[in-house]
C-alpha cells in the first residue's frame, strides 16, 4: 500500500519533465492555457447557457433558474477539458468555433442580425 | 435519541469498512484477515451505513440527508485518530459504539 | 497538457490548487467562522448577555408586534421604512427601527435602530458599537479594503480553483478509500500527504456541495446572461417575477392610515396556526402606497426562504407572496442557497458543518504546506531555495499562522477596546489587519522551525487570552456560563481554549528541521529500494 500510494505521489510532479520544459515557451503555452481556461471558458459557457436558457421548453423563469445553476458545472468541465487536451490549438479552434457557432445560432433566435 | 443511533449506525459502518482492511484488522486483532471475514465485515458495514442513510432521510428529508453527511465526516475522522494513534483503544470502542447502538435503537422502539 | 490525462489532472491539481490557496484559507477559515455569525454577535456584545431566551418564544409574538407598531407609529409615522427583527433561538433580542429621512451625499438612508428585551419589553441598554460576526461573514465573499465588485469576483474565481482542483484531486486519487484510516506520523511530506488525503476524503461531499454553492449564491453577478436574454429588461425584471414580494411600491406624499397590524397577522395565524415570524417590514408608513411584508422562519426544511407575505398596507389583503408552490427549478436554485448559508442548521448540524470547514481549512493548509515540503526534502544540502519556494513558504506561514491569530486579535480587541472610542466597529477590524501584519512580517524574518514554533506559540497565549480576557472584563466567565447554561458563549470560550490546546500540541510536535529532512529522505531511499528490489 505504502509503495502504491508514493508512487501516485511522485507523478504529482513529474521533475525531469519540469525542468527540460522550463524554457520560455512552455511559460507562454501554459500562460494561454489559462487564458483558455478561464477566459474561453467563460465566454463558453455564457453563449452555451444563454441558448439553452432559450432553447428550453420551461417557462422563463425556470429556465434561467435551471441553466444559470448549471453554469458553475459546465465552466467546470470545459477548464478542465482545457488542460486534459494536448494540443493548445486544438482547444482554441474548439472554443472559438463553438462559441461562435452558438452565438450565430442565438442571435438568429432572438433577431439580433 | 434518534440522532445517537443515527450516528451509531454510520460509525460501525465505517468501522467495519477500517476492519475489512488487511493491515488494520492486524493492527487490531494481530491476526490474518481471512478471505470470508473480509465479506462479512464489507457486508455488515453497507447494510449498517445504508440504515443510518434510510433513518436519517426517512425522519428529516433532505436535512437528514445533511445530517448523514456530516456523520459520515465525524466517524471518518474519529476512526482515523483511533486506527493511527490508539490502535489499542478500538476493541473497547467498538464494544461502546455497538451498546449504544443497541440502547438507542431500543429507546427509538420504545418511545 | 502533459504526455497522458492522469499527468495532466495531477498538474492541474498541484497548480490550481497552489494559485489560489491562501485566498481559498482565507475564504474557507472566514467561512467557518460565519457558520456561528449570530453566536459570535452575541458574544461580542456583553451588554445583551443577562437577556434570557422566552419560554413561549412564538407565542408572544403577535403582542410584541403589536407594541413594537405603536411604538413605531409614535416615533416614525412618515419613515420611508420600518423593520423588526424578532428573537429567534440563537439571537434573543428583538430590534426594530426606521430609517431616518437621507441626507443628500448619502448612499443609504441611515437607519434608528431600538434594541429590546422581548421579556420584558424594555429597552437594553446600547451594545457597544462592533461588526461581530458580520465582519467574519463578509470578509468571507467580500474581502476587506478593496472594492465588493473586485473581491467578488476574486472570490468566484478563487472558488472555480477551488471546484476543479476538487474534481482533478478525485481523478488523480484512484485509491481513496484505501488509504482513508491511515496516517502515517513523522514521514516528512508523506505525512503532509495522508493529513491532506484524510482532511479531503472524510468530508468530500461537504468540501464539494460548499464550493459548487458558494459560486451558486453569487452567480447572478458571475453568469447574468441568460436572464439578460430571456428577458427584455435583464436581471430585474427576473427577480421581480421570482420574488414578486420583494417588489417596491413607489413612495407618495398622500397620507393614509395604515390597517391594524392585528388584521394583518390574522390572516397570517389562519394560514399558519403556529407560524414563527421573522422579520416584519413596513414600506412607506402611512401612506397610500404603504407595504406591509411578513417573513415567516423556514423551519427544517431546505430552503433559503420561508413564506413570505406581502400586503397592501392601507387595505390589509394579501398583493403577493413567494416561498410557497415554487417549480423545481426554483427550488432547486433556492435549497443551493440554503445548503451554503447553513441558516437551518439547528446545533447538532450546525457543529458537523463547523468541524466539516475546519476539515476543509485543514485541507487546504495541509495542500500549500506540502508543496513547499517536497521541493525541500528534494533539494541537495548546498543547494539553496529558489525566490518561487521562498514566496510560497513566506505566504504560507503568513496565512496559516497569521489568520487564527488576527481572529484573536479582533476577539480581544472586542473586549478590551474602551467602548466610547469613536469608530470603534473599524478599530477592531484594524487589529485584526494589523495583527496580520504582525505575523506576516514575522515570515518574512524567517520561515524556519523554530519560526513556526514561535507562532504556534503566539496563537496558543492569544487564544488562552480571550476567555481570560472576558472573565475579567465581563460579568461572566467560562464555568459560569456552564453553570447558567449560556451555550453559545461556552461554546466560544471553549472552543477558543480547545484551538489554544491544538497550537501547543503543534509548537510541541514541530521537529528540529534537519530531523524531519533527514526522516524524509530516509523513507524515501527505503521505498525507492523496496521498489528497485
Amino acid at each position: 500500500m505504502h509503495s502504491q500510494s508514493l508512487q501516485a505521489g511522485q507523478a504529482k510532479e513529474p521533475r525531469g519533465a519540469k525542468k527540460r520544459s522550463q524554457s520560455l515557451s512552455y511559460r507562454v503555452a501554459v500562460f494561454f492555457r489559462f487564458v483558455a481556461a478561464i477566459l474561453g471558458g467563460y465566454v463558453f459557457t455564457s453563449v452555451f447557457i444563454s441558448l439553452l436558457a432559450v432553447l428550453l421548453p420551461l417557462n422563463k423563469l425556470d429556465s434561467v433558474l435551471l441553466t444559470t445553476t448549471l453554469s458553475v458545472f459546465f465552466y467546470c468541465c470545459v477548464f478542465i477539458w482545457v488542460f486534459a487536451v494536448k494540443s493548445l490549438k486544438v482547444v482554441w479552434i474548439t472554443i472559438l468555433l463553438t462559441t461562435s457557432l452558438q452565438l450565430f445560432v442565438l442571435a438568429l433566435i432572438k433577431g439580433w442580425l | 435519541m434518534m440522532e445517537l443511533l443515527q450516528f451509531s449506525l454510520c460509525f460501525l459502518a465505517f468501522n467495519c469498512f477500517a476492519l475489512a482492511k488487511f493491515n488494520h484488522f492486524r493492527d487490531v486483532f494481530k491476526k490474518k484477515l481471512t478471505e470470508k471475514q473480509r465479506y462479512r465485515f464489507l457486508t455488515i458495514g453497507w447494510i449498517t451505513i445504508l440504515l443510518s442513510l434510510g433513518l436519517s432521510v426517512m425522519s428529516e428529508g433532505g436535512y437528514g440527508a445533511l445530517l448523514f453527511c456530516g456523520y459520515m465526516a465525524l466517524s471518518v475522522l474519529m476512526l482515523m485518530i483511533l486506527y493511527s494513534f490508539t490502535v489499542s483503544w478500538v476493541k473497547h470502542i467498538s464494544a461502546i459504539n455497538v451498546s449504544v447502538l443497541v440502547l438507542s435503537g431500543l429507546s427509538v422502539m420504545i418511545f | 497538457m502533459k504526455e497522458n490525462f492522469f499527468r495532466s489532472m495531477t498538474w492541474l491539481h498541484t497548480w490550481v490548487g497552489l494559485l489560489v490557496c491562501w485566498l481559498l484559507f482565507l475564504i474557507f477559515f472566514a467561512g467557518t467562522l460565519s457558520f456561528f455569525k449570530d453566536e459570535i454577535s452575541f458574544w461580542a456584545k456583553p451588554e445583551i448577555h443577562q437577556i434570557r431566551h422566552q419560554d413561549h418564544r412564538v407565542a408572544s409574538q403577535a403582542k410584541q408586534i403589536n407594541d413594537v407598531f405603536a411604538d413605531l407609529q409614535q416615533k416614525a409615522p412618515n419613515s420611508l421604512s420600518w423593520r423588526i427583527n424578532m428573537p429567534d433561538s440563537r439571537n434573543p433580542v428583538l430590534s426594530y427601527g426606521y430609517a431616518e429621512p437621507k441626507q443628500p451625499g448619502q448612499r443609504r438612508a441611515p437607519f434608528n435602530y431600538t434594541h429590546i428585551d422581548p421579556n420584558t419589553l424594555e429597552p437594553v441598554p446600547e451594545p457597544r458599537d462592533t461588526k461581530g460576526g458580520g465582519f467574519f461573514y463578509r470578509l468571507h465573499f467580500d474581502l476587506h479594503y478593496i472594492d465588493v465588485f473586485t473581491a467578488r469576483i476574486l472570490v468566484c474565481l478563487a472558488s472555480m480553483f477551488m471546484l476543479v482542483a476538487l474534481v482533478t484531486g478525485v481523478v488523480i486519487h484512484k485509491r481513496i478509500f484505501k488509504d482513508m484510516f491511515s496516517f502515517r506520523r513523522n514521514k516528512g511530506s508523506r505525512s503532509w500527504l495522508d493529513a491532506h488525503n484524510v482532511s479531503s476524503v472524510l468530508a468530500l461531499p461537504f468540501h464539494i456541495m460548499i464550493t459548487y454553492t458558494g459560486i451558486i449564491t453569487l452567480i447572478f453577478m458571475l453568469f447574468p446572461y441568460p436572464a439578460e436574454t430571456v428577458y427584455e429588461e435583464g436581471l430585474s425584471q427576473m427577480f421581480n417575477e421570482a420574488l414578486p414580494v420583494n417588489k417596491r411600491a413607489a413612495p407618495t406624499d398622500e397620507h393614509r392610515p395604515m390597517v391594524a397590524i392585528n388584521q394583518v397577522l390574522d390572516q397570517i395565524y389562519t394560514k399558519y396556526p403556529n407560524a414563527d415570524i421573522s422579520h416584519v417590514f413596513v414600506r412607506n408608513a402611512n401612506t397610500a402606497s404603504s407595504q406591509i411584508v411578513v417573513y415567516l422562519a423556514t423551519a427544517k426544511e431546505v430552503v433559503d426562504n420561508g413564506p413570505r407575505y406581502l400586503f397592501n398596507g392601507v387595505t390589509g389583503q394579501i398583493d403577493a407572496q413567494s416561498g410557497e408552490d415554487w417549480s423545481a427549478s426554483a427550488q432547486f436554485y433556492d435549497s443551493m442557497t440554503a445548503l451554503h448559508s447553513g441558516r437551518l442548521a439547528e446545533p447538532l448540524l450546525r457543529w458537523l458543518y463547523f468541524l466539516c470547514g475546519v476539515a476543509g481549512c485543514a485541507m487546504i493548509a495541509t495542500g500549500c504546506m506540502m508543496w513547499a515540503k517536497r521541493l525541500r526534502e528534494r533539494m541537495k544540502p548546498e543547494q539553496s531555495a529558489h525566490r518561487g519556494l521562498k514566496l510560497v513558504e513566506t505566504l504560507n506561514l503568513a496565512t496559516l499562522m497569521g489568520l487564527p491569530f488576527a481572529t484573536c486579535a479582533f476577539f480581544i480587541a472586542n473586549r478590551l477596546l474602551p467602548i466610547e472610542l469613536a469608530a470603534r466597529a473599524d478599530k477592531e477590524v484594524l487589529a485584526f489587519f494589523l495583527a496580520w501584519l504582525f505575523i506576516a512580517v514575522l515570515a518574512l524574518f524567517g520561515r524556519t522551525q523554530s519560526h513556526w514554533r514561535l507562532a504556534a506559540w503566539l496563537n496558543a497565549v492569544a487564544c488562552f487570552s480571550i476567555p481570560l480576557i472576558n472573565a475579567f472584563t465581563t460579568e461572566g466567565n467560562w464555568i459560569s456560563y456552564l453553570l447558567t447554561q449560556q451555550w453559545a458563549l461556552f461554546g466560544i470560550d471553549s472552543a477558543f481554549i480547545c484551538a489554544g490546546l491544538m497550537f501547543i500540541v503543534q509548537s510541541r510536535k514541530i521537529p528540529s528541521h534537519d530531523n524531519v529532512k533527514e526522516k524524509g529522505n530516509l523513507f524515501k531511499n527505503r521505498q525507492l529500494k523496496e521498489q528497485q528490489g
